[in-house]
């Protein structure tokens, strides 16, 4: 009961690609999710809104490992999924980016996104320590890997800088690029335009819709920039003090009276 | 002719200014020195002259002594470094301080000799290189196992717990190893396989500035075989996928765990690594007087070349470890009969406790900017 | 007769005709290289002589004829420069369009040449094309380089750059008389024929198009190539754009004809860092690019140790002194040759290898004035930067400054075969084998510009220098103006000045009719920004960040300074600045505040930010000020501010005396 078979049937567009059925999460006794279900479908962008400590942050971090929800259960890729560890999420074919950045600071945009990459690269210890023999040529194909996604996300000009230097909106695409370059199924992206000018804003909304239409990953978003969560979502779950209050298109959730509510900060 | 004028800052900054001050107040201190020298107001005996003035004296007219002596202290920092070197792995990757270090030098030397000495004396193998290789081997081997439990048994239980229990974790291993050591290997002190290792004993002596240098073979190399031990680490760390890997998660455990970098999997690497340079370090160290737990007081020495050189940087243990060397080893040598000779023992906290007061962050560590 | 054409050695006169003969001459040799993925892609003469003949075929088979005209939109690329010669080859026309301009300009432009087929680079060229392309009757084809992100683009006009040579390659590999007759049709182009036309983005008014022959570009090219030296063994990089008349005559026509190879960069960003792989050997770059250069160095050189600091502004002395000299092969002293050499190791050496010019030849700086501190300052490293003189209507080439003979206020000698005079307004007039055909579909501004006996008007005010016979440009003819007083007053040579300042990013400024001079300043983000946090000053916006007091205070110290350096000058000393404020917003292409070649429209902003112009002029302390921004995906917005005035003091002029012992 480790990490999930690899070779699971190929779903197609539309399946469900990862199911949250009841789960509850507490910290102590505070509890941040309550009995919340909802699904994802392959190849969809699903955004996950709510006001702030609605347990939007804690809903990402149950779906990629971090933490293991008291009750309910996660279903991926029609696989119940036992408590596993972050890694064996990744390996699982789950990325993500995290609200305020967790880039490697000390090194370059190069070795951050290689570093993604770290679950691909298999050759022995020994090979890796003279750079020859197998071990070469498994780091020319994943630079190459890499250095594709740099090209993609227009990051050339900053290779080699330690990514510690580069300004905050550059950072968020550099964490995107590590994400993109493991690959992901379902890849989480927690408030990937929080903090940025509208340029930016744009070319990241840019970004993830040509993430979905290249490589077909499935993306969860969690957005508090209302404009671009009905731009960019097929469909909007919204969380409000740990549970699900609306699920539905960007549209239907806009009408939503508990959601407008929520907004308004109408007392329950 | 339109003038060129580009910035206008003040022309020093306060730490400029500070530096100036210290230069200029030393300057004026040699220059009063020298005149009261001169004008025989201090001599032989003053105790103002023993400090100030002999030692320096002394150092300029026999530069051959001052060589030696500084050689000597270089290859002392060399092995300091090495264990300094040691802490910082395990510190950079995951936020442990080992306590354990030190005894993991005696106990990887311990490992070899043991081995050795099991080897030719309870199962009559042929004493020699072959044999002495095999224990190496052993010796290795036992410290990948010491690695893997250290991960298994210590870190793993306690993972995201206060640093101040994974200090006491490493302060009971470090117990237990001294422990576990003299139960296997027993407590009497035992002498270096080194020659069995292949490694040169004579010395040479040279000419120079009119007086001799004397050169301990196995000193050239140790300082040949820490280079390269350091030049391959670095290596390894800059290139390879779990050099990366290991610089990740140094970096940001969360980061590191998101792109399915397993941390377990580092630590033993990272412990592995600390032990292979222990043992290098217990080897130089073994050869240059003998291998028993009183090896474990020098280790401690690491402490104030981390405070010189930051926890966490590397080039810094190295850098911090040779400075103490030299420094501990000149005021020993030259300042030594006038404090009754021991000051070695505590001379490279004192310059450590200094140091601290100028700059907290040690000598390569980030300085720490508040953004607003 | 097209058979008796082959078979003697034909004329050079085209640049399908050079690329063959190249091809002949020095087959193997690297012409081109593009850095893709982080790596050098090379192609050899023969290489690219493979690729322009299958996408020229490729071409012919779309239905491409003699006189199409083929817009080429987009960046630095092989294949947009690849496919210029292949249209050529086919008596086409190539229009090559600025890559940056928004729909609507791009529109007049395609429409107004009656571009049949569109060469674009990417994505958002095609989708610009496409959203105009109703506008467009005679446009047929659209062929795009790369094809990322359009994979799912159902369009029957859309094609890829790679397809297109496939079917060439098939046409040809099938029958071959196919490339028998593709040589024919380049054998048929001559001299005479268009070489290109380019739109000029002008300072007023809708963009022309300069009509180049073949001849114009070539001679002009051959003239340029003997003036400097150049050989087949330069490199060079090319990052300018396209539709920029420098880019298509040091880009191609002097690789054509001298034989150099041309260096493509991997993005915009990176250009500084692939050039210092390459070791350019050539090099050419409007001042801004030189400005921003020094900016960014300054700004780094802040951040860095004292020590560093202390040796770097020690030996830009050292520099400032003895540089120029040595490097014009002047006599100087063997104590100021050693320090020299000392400072070319500890400093000169590191930065000219960060600034990738370590091993240029022959630098110039071209399309607008150059600051001549910057100018200077390049030139005191050991960097054999020279100025030019020129214009689209030109071929480029009017005057150059000769190596060993450079005055930094001066634009040097004519070129060679270039004539010049000028008429009593001061306006420089210039006569050459590049003067242009004319402006396509536009007889009218022809007239205006070529005078019936063949010399064109440049529109630039200047004189020759008696003592060098140099010639020295003041500004735009219709520029130059008076104040109230009578007094000289030129607008840009005051805002060189100001610019010169790492923190003054661009300057605009104000007199004509006037009774003083004031002018709005903008801010440099980096360089401002920087100096911010360095002294703690905490700003949210741009916007802020310009308004802040502490700002204006520095600023007011570089205004004070410039006026003093102004007074030094008789000439000058009238047109000292009395007042100055620091614009809310970036002046920005996109708005229409400068042109795409980034020079600043003066008219336009004194116009558009009019509130602020009046309140310069008439006592208040401050003025309000909104203003509408155009965004990137082209939708509009507003930004107000609160502008602060500063008043200036002015000084008398400085003794003629005085200046000259002085110097």
């Amino acid at each position: 009961m480790r990490a999930l078979p690899v070779s699971y049937a190929q779903l197609a567009k539309g399946d469900v690609l990862l199911e949250v059925k009841n789960v509850s999460l507490s910290f102590g006794g505070v509890k941040a999710i309550q009995d919340v279900s909802f699904d994802i479908r392959k190849g969809e962008v699903r955004a996950i809104i709510g006001p702030n400590g609605a347990g939007k942050t804690s809903m990402l971090n149950v779906i990629n490992g971090f933490y293991h929800p008291q009750q309910g259960t996660i279903t991926f890729k029609g696989m119940v999924r036992p408590k596993m560890k972050p890694y064996e999420a990744a390996s699982g074919g789950i990325a993500r980016t995290f609200q305020n950045v967790a880039l490697f600071k000390g090194m370059t945009t190069l070795d951050n996104i290689m570093a993604g990459r770290s679950l691909r690269m298999t050759k022995g210890l020994f090979w890796q320590l003279f750079r020859y023999g197998p071990a070469m040529t498994e780091e020319i194909e994943h630079r190459k890997r890499v250095e594709e996604i740099i090209d993609f996300l227009e990051i050339q000009a900053i290779r080699r800088t330690p990514v510690g230097k580069l300004p905050y909106g550059l950072q968020k695409r550099v964490e995107l690029g590590r994400a993109l370059a493991m690959e992901p199924e379902l890849l989480l992206l927690d408030e990937p335009m929080a903090g940025m000018n509208l340029e930016e804003k744009e070319d990241m909304c840019r970004f993830i819709l040509d993430v979905r239409e290249q490589f077909g990953t499935t993306i969860a978003l969690i957005e508090h920039d209302m404009g671009v969560v009905m731009d960019l979502s097929d469909r909007v779950v919204v969380l409000d003090y740990g549970c699900k209050i609306a699920d539905g298109t960007p549209d239907e959730v806009k009408q939503d009276q508990g959601v407008i509510d929520a907004y308004l900060g109408v007392p329950h | 002719m339109s003038d060129v004028a580009v910035a206008n800052k003040p022309a020093i900054t306060e730490g400029q200014r500070a530096g100036l001050l210290v230069g200029l107040g030393l300057a004026a201190f040699i220059v009063l020195l020298t005149a009261l020298t001169q004008f025989g107001a201090i001599h032989r005996g003053n105790l103002i002259y023993d400090v100030f003035v002999d030692p320096f004296v002394a150092m300029w007219t026999g530069p051959d002594l001052l060589t030696q002596v500084v050689w000597e202290g270089l290859v002392g920092g060399v092995l300091y470094a090495l264990i300094a070197l040691g802490f910082v792995l395990i510190f950079k990757a995951s936020g442990v301080f080992n306590f354990a270090q030190g005894i993991m030098v005696v106990f990887a030397a311990l490992s070899l000799v043991g081995l050795y000495e099991i080897m030719t004396v309870r199962l009559g193998l042929p004493a020699g290189t072959t044999v002495a290789f095999v224990a190496l081997v052993g010796a290795l081997v036992v410290m990948f196992v010491l690695a893997f439990l250290v991960e298994r048994v210590v870190l793993r239980p306690l993972v995201n717990q206060h640093d101040i229990i994974m200090l006491m974790a490493t302060v009971g291993l470090t117990y237990f190893l001294i422990g576990f050591g003299e139960y296997v290997f027993g407590g009497s002190p035992k002498v270096m396989i080194t020659q069995q290792l292949g490694l040169p004993t004579g010395s040479t002596t040279f000419e120079i500035f009119g007086g001799r240098v004397n050169i301990q073979h196995l000193d050239v190399a140790a300082a040949i075989i820490a280079t390269i031990m350091i030049v391959v680490l670095a290596a390894f760390f800059q290139y390879t996928r779990i050099g990366r890997a290991l610089r990740a998660v140094a970096d940001s455990h969360k980061a590191a765990l998101s792109v399915g970098i397993s941390l377990n999997q580092i630590w033993v690497i990272v412990w592995f690594a600390a032990g292979i340079v222990a043992l290098v370090t217990g080897i130089m160290w073994g050869a240059r007087s003998d291998v028993s737990f009183a090896l474990e007081i020098i280790a401690l020495k690491a402490l104030p070349v981390l405070i010189l050189g930051g926890f966490t940087s590397v080039p810094g243990a190295i850098i911090g470890g040779l400075i103490i060397g030299v420094l501990e080893k000149l005021g020993d040598f030259y300042w030594g009969p006038l404090l009754g000779n021991g000051i070695e023992n505590w001379l490279a906290y004192v310059i450590a406790l200094v140091f601290l007061l100028f700059r907290p962050q040690g000598l390569f560590g980030e300085k720490i900017i508040e953004r607003v | 007769m097209a058979d008796a054409d082959m078979a003697a050695p034909g004329k050079l006169d085209t640049f399908p005709k050079l690329l063959l003969e190249n091809a002949r001459i020095r087959g193997q040799r690297t012409a081109m290289r593009w850095k893709d993925l982080g790596i050098w892609q090379t192609w050899s003469w023969a290489d690219v002589l493979d690729e322009i003949r299958a996408f020229s075929i490729g071409l012919k088979l779309l239905g491409l004829q003699h006189g199409n005209k083929v817009a080429i939109i987009g960046a630095n690329r092989p294949r947009l420069y690849w496919a210029m010669p292949a249209a050529q080859a086919l008596g086409a026309v190539p229009v090559p369009v600025y890559a940056d301009s928004v729909a609507d300009e791009m529109a007049y432009v395609l429409e107004h040449a009656e571009v049949t087929i569109a060469v674009v680079q990417d994505q958002e060229q095609v989708d610009k094309v496409l959203s105009i392309a109703d506008r467009l009757h005679s446009l047929t084809h659209v062929i795009y380089d790369d094809p990322s992100g359009l994979r799912d683009y159902a369009h029957s006009k859309l094609h890829s750059f790679v397809e297109v040579q496939r079917r060439g390659r098939e046409h040809a590999a099938a029958d071959p008389k196919v490339e028998r007759y593709w040589l024919e049709d380049v054998a048929r182009g001559s001299g005479a024929d268009l070489a290109v036309i380019l739109y000029t983005s002008g300072t007023t008014g809708r963009p022309k198009g300069v009509m180049l022959s073949n001849d114009n570009v070539i001679i002009s090219a051959r003239n340029g190539n003997v003036f400097d030296n150049l050989t087949d063994a330069e490199e060079t990089i090319a990052y300018l754009p396209l539709a920029w008349v420098g880019d298509f005559m040091f880009s191609i026509a002097q690789s054509y004809t001298a034989g150099f190879c041309v260096n493509c960069p991997e993005s915009a960003a990176t250009v500084v860092e692939d050039r210092r792989e390459i070791g350019t050997t050539y090099a050419f770059a409007p001042p801004r690019v030189y400005e921003n250069l020094l900016t960014l160095t300054m700004v780094r050189m802040e951040d860095a140790s004292a020590l560093k600091r202390r040796m770097f502004r020690y030996f830009l002395d050292v520099a400032k002194q003895w540089g120029e000299k040595i490097l014009n092969r002047e006599p100087v002293p063997l104590s100021a040759h050693l320090l020299y050499g000392l400072g070319e190791i500890l400093v000169y050496g590191p930065l000219k290898s960060r600034f990738g010019l370590s091993k240029v030849r022959v630098g110039y700086t071209a399309g607008e004035a150059i600051g001549p501190e910057i100018f200077r300052f390049y030139r005191s490293l050991g960097i054999n930067l020279k100025q030019l003189y020129g214009q689209t209507e030109a071929s480029v080439y009017i005057t150059a400054q000769p190596d060993a003979e450079i005055h930094a206020d001066t634009v040097g000698k004519p070129n060679i075969d270039v004539q010049i005079r000028i008429d009593d307004n001061g306006e420089v007039q210039f006569k050459s084998p590049g003067v242009f055909q004319g402006y396509y579909k536009d007889a009218e501004k022809t007239a205006e510009t070529k005078t019936p006996d063949g010399w064109v008007r440049t529109g630039d005010a200047g004189f020759f220098d008696t003592k060098t016979g140099h010639l020295r440009i003041i500004d735009r003819a219709k520029d130059v103006g008076k104040l109230r007083s009578g007094a000289l007053f030129a607008p840009k040579y005051i805002e060189n000045k100001l610019k010169f300042y790492p923190n003054i990013k661009e300057a605009v400024a104000f007199g004509q009719g006037k009774d003083y001079v004031s002018v709005m300043l903008n801010i440099d983000l980096t360089a401002v920004g920087s100096w911010a946090e360095r002294n703690n000053v905490v700003y949210g916006s741009y916007q802020e960040l310009a308004g802040h007091p502490q700002v204006y205070e520095m600023v007011a110290k570089h205004v004070d300074e410039v006026n003093r350096s102004l007074a030094e000058e008789p000439m000058m000393a009238a047109a000292q600045i009395k007042r100055f404020l620091i614009l809310h917003k970036e002046l920005d292409a996109d708005d229409g505040e400068l042109t795409r070649t980034q020079k600043v429209r003066r008219g336009f902003i004194a116009d558009r930010y009019a509130p602020l112009a009046t309140a310069l002029y008439d006592g208040s302390s401050s003025a309000d000020i909104s203003t509408e921004v155009t965004f990137e995906d082209g939708r509009k917005g507003v930004i107000k501010a609160h502008v602060a005035i500063r008043d200036m003091e002015t000084y008398p002029v400085t003794a003629e005396v005085f200046r000259e012992a002085a110097e």
